[in-house]
């Protein structure tokens, strides 16, 4: 390592403490992205912290990877560079919370479980639950736009956060939004940080809509025959009263290992309210559902995570992200059916899939590099024609090396996000290289 | 500057002689917008019919510097839709074509300058509706609406107009027609759409907007009740919202708006009530019923004088009248108001109402209130006598403190009115150098001339023409290199 290498290191530590930067062989290589490995390991324990090793790095032009529980760092391109690893897992204090404001600000650490401790004596709670949720970081969920089976009835990350602290590429702490649930002055900065992988700055501090917890809550397998009538069956609930909190149709094999039974399709709801309409809405539920020939049963509330866990991708398999239209369900599922036919014969696939919105998890197992490249760009030219997208949400880095795992983005649109990149990081301090368009 | 006689023939080259207002009579109607205290005409008003007519005067206009202002109904209330440095305003009004109403995937593709209300009227017959519902729906624009993303009374529940946004078109500062967003969820890339909202036209023009459709809730109720004193009324408002129950709209009203409103309609409000609530659920019936029973006995026990539901639309819609007449009402009490729209956490209510009245006292103005009291939106009308000059300044200075007293408690300078004109100078109340140094940053990736909608939503910086820069944080000293 050269003397200034040494002295930035040095730098690392007058910021972060010894506790706070690793450059151990060991601790490096455990906080490799793609096999890039970071030269240093720095765990900030205050947004300050973040602010100065972001602006140091920033001054040595640095690479810096901001990483939360490091759950979701097969998302996106590998990196072009990473010289510093920057833990932000000790940022995990909640700042504020008045239960009466029925909102939360937290520091970008913290996880979903330890929120949810936080809020359930006030029967609140935060309505996000991507997959793994419990143990990932809010920071990381907002800056993957993550979501899961609730984003039916509640939306997502953009749905939900108002106000967010983050540190831009030069190290300047910045504050966007606000700390109320209404607030239009000034641009909608929180909208534009989700999703964008930590690339025009690093999460620090997030203020949330929080939900009450219904009085009551359950939920119901409805069993069909095909994807064609598990679609009609989604019509009729979506043009019907009824308000399901999740809407969410699963595909034979998530079906297999979580409710083994005799059909193909099912659609799985669950409805919160209070007590009386919760059983009201069963009822009707149950009506639509014989008006569909399909079968009904109750199942417990740990359906929901035995599913998300069929879905949960093991080492070296791919998970893949398909937004289409709810009206195409069928089509996509189709779709996904043949791609895999056609591409990976012998492969397995778990699939799920937002009903009201069309947005499709794609879990695929026992394919090579060349089959699911092949099945990523045959459900990406199924997509296109409606403006869709299939992200490689998780897959090996060869995988996503050899095929852009976010796919095409419109020119126009892009051309504004590369001068956005441009003015702000144009040193490429932030992620470099991870996000659309290699940006 | 007066425009150049090229670009003025440009213009009619391209919307036609009957697509360009220049006489001065006829630009006067665009001087201003709801917010009559801001006036600049523009030079001339473009009204074009399509998308690459918007895309050939941006280029144009940007060829030569001049500023572009858009508008759609002119209801805006910050001064956003008027040209205080003259220039080029692009009328959005004869834009005004459903493009497409896609049910199976509930959502629709409008022009911007279709009236909101009229998207609702289109759908509500199968069942659906569009949400966003400003007071000024009946002849608001959607493009409008965006551009302000603008909320109104049942946002409490369904949240303001970008959370209904799908997809956008959007003619940049430099004349690019671009796609943000589109029926179609999750696009990858940075959400630019979601930016794009509220921006005010100050990073381009919007052309077509994609909007989600909701289903129609199954049932409906309105509950009317009052209180004798505000306090408890806030009181009541804090209790609803802890007790877990998300009501569609959650509006007060004060002793000085009733007595406005029952002066001059029979909407019949109590008239010995100081504070009126109106509460409305909706969603599933067993739902509506049960949480519409706990409201009315929370409003008892936090010691209501008098709780009234109603029982048919025709019950709600009386029930409303004087909500939706407050603004005209308010007539009979001043010559003029100013208004705002500041936002405290709505734990905060109580203390803001007491400080408002406090403020009013100190400045010795008459502070009339009609508001989103659900989310802590005020709506403080400031009443004044615009014929004596002095009675304005102490409304102004009673104005600055309210809006100083909110930022203090957490809130924020505007609810759902937008920035504009009017508020762009409170901005750096509620943000540091750094923030607003972003949000230019921002708007030049759109309009790197600076030429959409100049002087509205950011404030100018004394020091430098480009925005605030802020300071870089201190790396410490000697450590390296």
């Amino acid at each position: 390592m050269s003397v200034a290498g040494r002295s930035v290191g040095k730098a690392f530590v007058a910021i972060a403490g010894r506790d706070g930067v690793r450059d151990d062989e060991p601790a490096r290589a455990a906080a490799a992205v793609d096999g890039l490995v970071p030269r240093w390991v720095v765990r900030a324990a205050s947004l300050e912290q973040v602010s100065q090793v972001v602006a140091l790095a920033h001054e040595a032009a640095l690479a810096v990877a901001p990483r939360g529980s490091g759950s979701a760092l097969e998302l996106g391109c590998p990196p072009a560079r990473l010289d510093v690893a920057l833990d932000l897992c000790g940022l995990d204090r909640v700042v504020e919370y008045n239960p009466a404001d029925v909102s939360i600000t937290v520091e970008a650490g913290i996880t979903v479980s330890a929120l949810a401790a936080r809020l359930a004596p006030h029967r609140q709670f935060l309505a996000l639950d991507p997959p793994g949720a419990s143990t990932r970081t809010l920071g990381g969920i907002a800056a993957t736009n993550a979501s899961g089976p609730l984003r039916a009835r509640y939306g997502t990350m953009r749905d939900l956060l108002l106000g967010v602290r983050f540190v831009q590429a030069d190290g300047v702490l910045t504050w966007g939004g606000s700390k109320v649930v209404k607030s239009v002055s000034g641009y909608d900065v929180p909208k534009v940080m989700i999703g964008a992988l930590g690339t025009l700055g690093v999460l620090g501090e997030l203020t949330l809509r929080l939900h009450p917890l219904p009085d009551a809550e359950r939920s119901w397998l409805v069993r069909l025959p095909s994807a064609e009538a598990a679609q009609a069956f989604v019509e009729r609930v979506v043009d019907s009263s009824l308000q399901p909190n999740r809407l969410e149709y699963l595909g034979e094999q998530v079906l297999e290992a979580v409710f083994p039974g005799p059909t193909s399709s099912a659609v799985a709801v669950s409805i919160g309210s209070v007590e009386e309409a919760v059983v009201e809405g069963g009822e009707r539920l149950a009506a639509l559902a014989k008006a569909e020939g399909a079968q009904i049963l109750p199942v417990p509330d740990a359906f929901w995570s035995d599913a998300e866990r069929a879905l949960t991708p093991s080492e070296g398999e791919a998970l893949l992200q398909i937004a289409s239209l709810a009206g195409r369900l069928a089509t996509t599922q189709r779709a996904i059916v043949e791609a895999v036919r056609a591409g990976a014969p012998r492969a397995r696939v778990w699939t799920s899939c937002c009903a009201p919105l069309g947005t499709v998890r794609v879990r695929l197992a026992d394919t090579d590099l060349a089959m699911t490249t092949a099945i990523t760009k045959r459900l990406r030219d199924e997509v296109a024609e409606i403006g869709g997208s299939v992200v490689i949400a998780r897959g090996p880095s060869a995988l996503r090396a050899a095929v852009d795992p976010w796919g095409p983005v419109d020119a126009g649109a892009l051309a504004l996000m590369r001068a956005l990149r441009d003015d702000l990081d144009p040193k490429r301090v932030l992620n470099p290289g991870r996000f659309v368009g290699g940006l | 500057m007066p425009l150049s006689r090229t670009l003025l023939a440009d213009l009619e080259r391209i919307v036609g002689a009957g697509g360009l207002v220049r006489s001065y009579e006829g630009r006067l109607v665009y001087e201003s917008d709801m917010h009559t205290f801001y006036k600049g005409a523009p030079d001339v008003v473009a009204l074009p019919t399509r998308t690459d007519q918007v895309v050939a005067i941006v280029r144009l206009c940007r060829a030569e510097r001049v500023p572009i202002v858009p508008r759609g109904s002119g209801t805006g209330l910050i001064g956003g839709a008027m040209a205080p440095q003259g220039g080029v305003m692009i009328g959005l009004n004869r834009m005004d074509k459903i493009l497409e109403i896609d049910l199976p995937n509930r959502c629709a593709t409008v022009q911007p300058g279709l009236i909101n209300l009229f998207l609702t009227r289109a759908v509500a017959n199968r069942g659906y509706f569009f949400a966003p519902d400003p007071s000024s729906q009946m002849v608001s624009s959607i493009g409008g609406n965006v551009s302000t993303n603008a909320g109104g009374p049942h946002c409490l529940k369904y949240g303001i107009t970008t959370n209904h946004v799908l997809g956008l078109e959007l003619v940049t500062g430099t004349g690019e027609a671009v796609r943000l967003g589109g029926k179609v969820v999750d696009r990858p890339g940075y959400d630019l759409m979601g930016i794009a909202v509220g921006s005010e036209g100050t990073f381009g023009i919007v052309t077509a907007v994609t909007v989600r459709l909701l289903h129609a809730p199954e049932a409906v109720r309105t509950i009317l009740a009052s209180f004798v004193a505000i306090e408890d009324a806030s009181e009541a408002v804090s209790a609803i919202i802890a007790a877990g129950m998300i009501p569609a709209a959650l509006e007060m009203l004060d002793e000085m708006m009733i007595r406005a409103i029952n002066e001059g309609s029979n909407a019949g409000y109590p008239k010995d009530a100081a504070a009126v609530l109106l509460i409305e659920l909706d969603g599933p019936l067993a739902e509506v019923m049960a949480q519409s029973e706990r409201a009315a006995q929370i409003c008892w026990e936090r010691g209501a004088l008098e709780v009234r539901m109603a029982r048919d639309d025709a019950e709600r819609a009386l029930l409303w009248k004087g909500r939706k007449e407050a603004a005209g009402a308010v007539g009979r009490l001043a010559p003029t108001y100013l208004l705002q729209d500041a936002v405290v956490p709505r734990s905060k209510l109580p203390t803001i109402m007491r400080e408002l009245i406090a403020i009013g006292a100190r400045h010795r103005v008459r502070i009339a209130n009609v508001f989103h009291a659900g989310d802590g939106n005020l709506h403080p009308l400031i009443l004044y006598d615009d014929r004596n000059p002095e009675e304005l300044e102490r409304a102004k200075a009673a104005n600055e403190e309210l809006l100083n007293a909110c930022i203090a408690m957490g809130g924020t300078v505007t609810g759902e009115h937008g920035v504009g004109l009017d508020k762009a100078k409170n901005l750096p109340l509620q943000y540091a150098d750094a923030d607003l140094n972003f949000m230019y940053r921002l708007r030049r990736a759109f309009d790197p001339e600076t030429i959409m909608n100049p002087g509205k939503l950011l404030p100018s910086h004394p020091a430098c023409g480009e925005g605030f820069r802020p300071a870089r944080p201190r790396v410490p000293d000697g450590a390296w290199i």
